[in-house]
């Protein structure tokens, strides 16, 4: 029979051809989500394959066959083919019957494909791979049909597949498996099997299974579903088949359609990734090109299309956004939008998310072109390592145990290499694929991995890896990157990346449109160099401790311990020429930006001897007796420890003045100093201090001729420090607010202990909703710095404010700072683009 | 080393060793006597087995090559192997996004969807166990096993997917998988290239 032959389609009322149901006012209520993509689709007038929607309310009548029938009916009107017809090319129309809910839900049944067959209708022609595939499609929408309209046990249906492995000969014992354990025989007739599958899926989405699916979604329990009948063509003809296009390169994020397709028909529901390249589409992949960027366009998400070719040309029959793309994804989208003209530079940022950004800095090796590649497999599981190349398990966990980084280098794993991966950096395997059981387990413990490197050659024996022309012993250096899954001889340096172009653009427009100022906590020139390149505006937290440490400690310990005046005073010179060194190189990094200082803040234990070994003499073991502290962390620490030992502070700020004048007669910088006082409760603690950095930055500026202008403020880490932020204010020209000392000490939390032993509870029980470590207390804490914000303006207006704690890089915290009006954010160098993004964020919600 | 005597608790201890490939926490008395007949290693808090405790255990367990019900077995780990491939894929699914992001699980959705996938490789498992089982008595313990694991999971644990750390779906699946290999003496690299076939629908 010819499709001109056929009446025009009968349009009833219950069934929706796709296309039509939005002119009808229908919507996501009642079409479901696949109702509503081809309606998508079809209203951009694409081509969309033929088939209709069962809306909501007609989804229970379905399970009729004299409905299906009518639906069968209209959709031989829509197709122009009659159902179990043969086509020009030879192959068999069948129906695919499918579910979807009003919103995206998982536990929806699986489509039944190949519906409407019986065996007479197959036509005589139909090629081998078509046959096979045809009865796997069939048995599995058999199967579902008998399992769930039926009642026949799934384990009686799961025998019969692993006895009769031959679908022909299967048929004759389903058929009696359904007529001795279902509720009625398998139907044979086209109408009523369609009927039946309406009813399987209608008791499926009723299933417990279901039911666990939605409550794990938070969905309501009695979430309805739509169904949806199409035409399926059984078919291995070259020149149809059906694939998938997605619109960007999920590696670059950048716009470049790709996918796969393949020949013959859809066997299920599921996306088959695997085929070949869209280059090679019969047609071409212009017309694909073009519809997937005015779709991005049209719905500013990342597009993802399912198509059917044939004769006739290319269809679409599916669309789906991706509700989550990936960083690079997300960015790279996010500006193209502007950049055509769809959307404007504050909507490109607000739909960045600040976390997000932080998947495109993870750390990967500095490859400088030089580097040797080892092997190429399959990035299995991102990260990058570098370690000493063990052989085998046992060699890897003796490495390891001797404190060498080790990467594990095997054939394959087994269970038994267990210990060797849990002691390894990383892991690198010839054989296996990036969903091996190793690649498994390895994504499990977080150690980055390569699997399927075919090119390596292991030889137990010798213990030696080769791969090429290389031949290395076990114990050599070996560096690999995870995310691409290459491997290199030697050791790379491991670093983060700098930003992409795409991310760069959108952190310009975050940057026009915040108001807080975004510095760094860094502690030396490569940190201050990362922070500058990454956008900070200066140095909001430099910590002093590192310099004590090392082999500097014994002048640290003849400070704290000494009796002896003049050992004291060359102690405290040596300190201070080390830290002019270790300064130095942090200024010079920093141009004319603003650099913040701390003074020493550590407690004093931590500089004294740990063992009765270390010490030099029983004044020393005197001493240490003396100096025992119950609770070290809030005892003998930060300025008090300056107060008692009056050289410390003038010693350090003796190192910054003199490294500022080198970096200035050198010409290489003229960073703007900032001197920080920490863990300030009493006004005149921070007087005091301040007294003795004046008399040094006098006697440097006396010997060298030049002025060393720098402003004193205070950290603010205590409860009495906050509500005494106006008398600081006299003295203080800015205030940093060191939020983690601050949370412990308000909610006498010692946060080591509580976020080992009690946070689970909290969160268990739903005291907290976060660590408030990690997410800034807007209630208690944040409460309290407005206080002091308020204070110290009252005192100073244009007094500067900031955070300096581990907060400062965290979005929600960053929103805290920005509603009670401190001046900037400090964040690690890292963290640095996520505040960037998270301040414009804060501010377009503070605006709003 | 296949000449060693050992008791039945003895032989239990080291095949479920070898199996699982390692256990964590101090030895139980009988490790320690495996230890001493050198088919263990004790490596601070870590046991694991010595290349001649995973030859004695191979020994054990190898079906011989004229055992009539090999055929058998053979017959069900092929239908297994396709299963398997299912498996890993969804373990990959519930680590890695499809777009190659880390799945941090804020996606409701998608964490759903393959939580309700598990459940078909379940009931495609279900069977294939109690055909092994028929026949390798000593496989029976592993339906309860990932049913364990899949209850740990329904109650709000994600780890109990495929955390290696723990007897997790995966975990315990993995070591299915193991014995199964050490039963019918096939080697890692013998298994995967088969599963390549009877994925690509070429093998009978």
């Amino acid at each position: 029979m010819s499709p001109s032959s056929w009446a025009p389609p009968i349009d009833d009322v219950g069934l929706v051809p796709f296309g039509k149901g939005f002119e009808r006012g229908l919507d996501s209520r009642s079409l479901c989500t696949r109702g509503v993509q081809l309606e998508t689709l079809a209203g951009l007038g694409l081509p969309v394959g033929a088939g209709l929607t069962i809306p909501v309310p007609n989804v229970p009548g379905f399970t009729s066959p004299d409905r299906a029938k009518a639906a069968m009916n209209l959709l031989e009107g829509i197709a122009g083919r009659a159902i179990s017809s043969t086509t020009e090319s030879g192959g068999l129309v069948l129906l695919r019957l499918s579910a979807s809910a009003p919103v995206e839900a998982a536990g929806l049944p699986p489509d039944l494909v190949c519906l409407g067959l019986k065996r007479s209708v197959i036509p005589e022609g139909l090629g081998a791979q078509a046959r096979a595939d045809l009865a796997a499609a069939w048995w599995k929408s058999a199967a579902f049909i008998a399992e769930h309209a039926l009642g026949v046990p799934s384990d009686e249906l799961g025998s019969l597949d692993i006895d009769y492995p031959d679908a022909l000969e299967r048929l004759e014992p389903f058929r009696r498996l359904c007529e001795e354990q279902g509720s009625a025989p398998f139907p044979t007739k086209r109408s009523q099997q369609v009927a039946a599958g309406a009813k399987a899926m209608i008791e499926r989405w009723n299933s417990p299974r279901a039911a666990r699916a939605r409550k794990k979604q938070n969905l309501p329990a009695d979430l309805p579903l739509a169904l949806h009948l199409e035409t399926v063509v059984v078919t291995e003809h070259d020149d149809e088949g059906h694939g998938y296009a997605t619109s960007r390169n999920m590696e670059t994020g950048g716009f470049e359609p790709n996918g796969s397709f393949r020949h013959g028909f859809r066997l299920s529901g599921e996306r088959q990734m695997s085929g070949h390249p869209l280059d090679r589409l019969p047609g071409g992949v212009e017309m694909l090109t073009g519809v997937l960027a005015e779709l991005e366009g049209r719905l500013r998400s990342a597009i993802t299309v399912d198509f059917e070719y044939g004769p006739d040309g290319l269809v679409l029959v599916g669309l789906e956004e991706l509700r989550r793309p990936n960083a690079r994804v997300a960015t790279s989208l996010a500006v193209d939008l502007v950049i055509r003209g769809i959307t404007g530079e504050a909507d490109a940022v607000a739909s960045t998310d600040p976390v997000h950004v932080v998947e495109l800095l993870h750390p990967q090796p500095k490859l400088t072109g030089n580097e040797v590649t080892l092997a190429t497999g399959l990035g299995a599981s991102p990260g990058a390592a570098v370690g000493h190349l063990a052989l085998d398990s046992e060699t890897a966990v003796e490495m390891a145990e001797a404190g060498r980084p080790v990467i594990l280098v095997m054939s394959e794993t087994t269970p038994g290499d267990l210990p060797g991966m849990m002691a390894a950096a990383g892991i690198l395997t010839a054989n296996g694929g990036s969903a091996s059981h190793a690649a498994v387990v390895a994504r499990g413990m977080g150690r980055p991995a390569i699997c399927g490197a075919t090119s390596l050659r292991l030889d137990a024996e010798a213990r030696t890896l080769a791969s090429g022309e290389h031949v290395l012993a076990e114990g050599d250096l070996i560096s690999i990157d995870g995310a691409t899954g290459v491997a290199y001889v030697g050791e790379l340096a491991i670093e983060r990346p700098s930003a992409s172009p795409s991310l760069t653009t959108l952190l310009g427009w975050a940057d026009d449109a915040r108001r807080l100022g975004i510095r760094a906590n860094a502690d030396n020139g490569a940190d201050a160099s990362a922070a500058v390149d990454n956008g900070a505006e200066g140095i909001g937290l430099c910590r002093t401790e590192h310099m004590f440490l090392g082999d500097r400690l014994p002048f640290v310990r003849a400070v704290i311990l000494s009796h002896d005046g003049d050992a004291e005073e060359k102690a405290l010179a040596a300190l201070a020429d080390a830290q002019r060194e270790d300064f130095r190189e942090l200024l010079r990094a920093m141009g004319d930006k603003p650099v913040t200082v701390r003074l020493l803040d550590a407690p004093m234990h931590e500089f004294l001897p740990s063992s009765a070994d270390e010490l030099q003499d029983e004044h020393q073991a005197r001493m240490l007796e003396h100096l025992h502290e119950e609770n070290p962390m809030l005892g003998v620490r930060g300025v008090r420890l300056a107060l008692i030992h009056e050289g410390l502070y003038p010693a350090q700020v003796e190192g910054l003045f003199n490294a500022w004048v080198d970096v200035v007669q050198a010409d290489e910088a003229r960073p703007q100093l900032e001197i920080m006082i920490p863990l300030v409760s009493i006004p005149d603690e921070l007087v005091m201090a301040l007294r003795l950095i004046r008399r040094v930055n006098q006697e440097v500026a006396s010997r060298t001729g030049l002025v060393i202008p720098f402003s004193i403020g205070t950290m603010v880490e205590t409860p009495r420090a906050a509500l005494m932020a106006d008398r600081l204010a006299q003295w203080a020209e800015f205030l940093s607010f060191g939020t983690n000392d601050l949370t412990q000490l308000t909610y006498g939390f010692s946060r080591d202990d509580v976020e080992r032993r009690m946070l689970g509870t909290y969160l268990e029980k739903g005291l907290l909703t976060a660590s408030p470590f990690a997410e800034l207390d807007p209630d208690g804490v944040g409460a309290l710095m407005e206080v002091a914000v308020a204070k110290a303006r009252s005192v100073r207006p244009d007094i500067k404010l900031g955070i300096c704690g581990e907060h400062g890089g965290d979005p929600r915290s960053i929103e805290v700072c920005e509603r009670i009006g401190l001046d900037y954010v400090s964040a690690s160098p890292s963290r640095i683009p996520v505040a960037r993004l998270a301040a414009a964020h804060a501010r377009a919600g503070v605006a709003s | 080393m296949s000449d060693v005597t050992l008791t039945e608790e003895q032989r239990e201890a080291l095949v479920s060793l070898v199996v699982r490939g390692m256990a964590r926490g101090e030895a139980t008395a009988v490790q320690q006597s495996l230890a001493d007949a050198g088919l263990i290693l004790v490596k601070g808090p870590v046991l694991m087995p010595t290349p001649a405790g995973t030859e004695f255990v191979g020994g054990l367990l190898r079906l011989p090559d004229d055992a009539p019900e090999r055929e058998r077995i053979m017959a069900t780990f092929h239908r297994f192997l396709p299963v398997n491939r299912q498996l890993r894929d969804l373990c990959t699914a519930w680590q890695v996004r499809p777009d190659g992001s880390v799945n941090d699980h804020s996606d409701e959705n998608y964490d759903a969807d393959i939580r309700d996938r598990l459940d078909d490789i379940d009931d495609a498992v279900g069977p294939l166990l109690k055909r092994f089982t028929e026949d390798i008595p000593a496989m029976g313990g592993y339906r309860a096993r990932l049913t364990e694991a899949l209850e740990k999971l329904d109650d709000g644990d994600d780890a109990w997917l495929a955390s290696p750390l723990i007897d997790s779906y995966h975990t315990v699946w993995m070591h299915l998988h193991q014995q199964l290999l050490l039963t019918i003496g096939m080697s890692r690299k013998e298994d995967e290239e088969l599963e390549e076939r009877l994925v690509a629908g070429a093998a009978e």
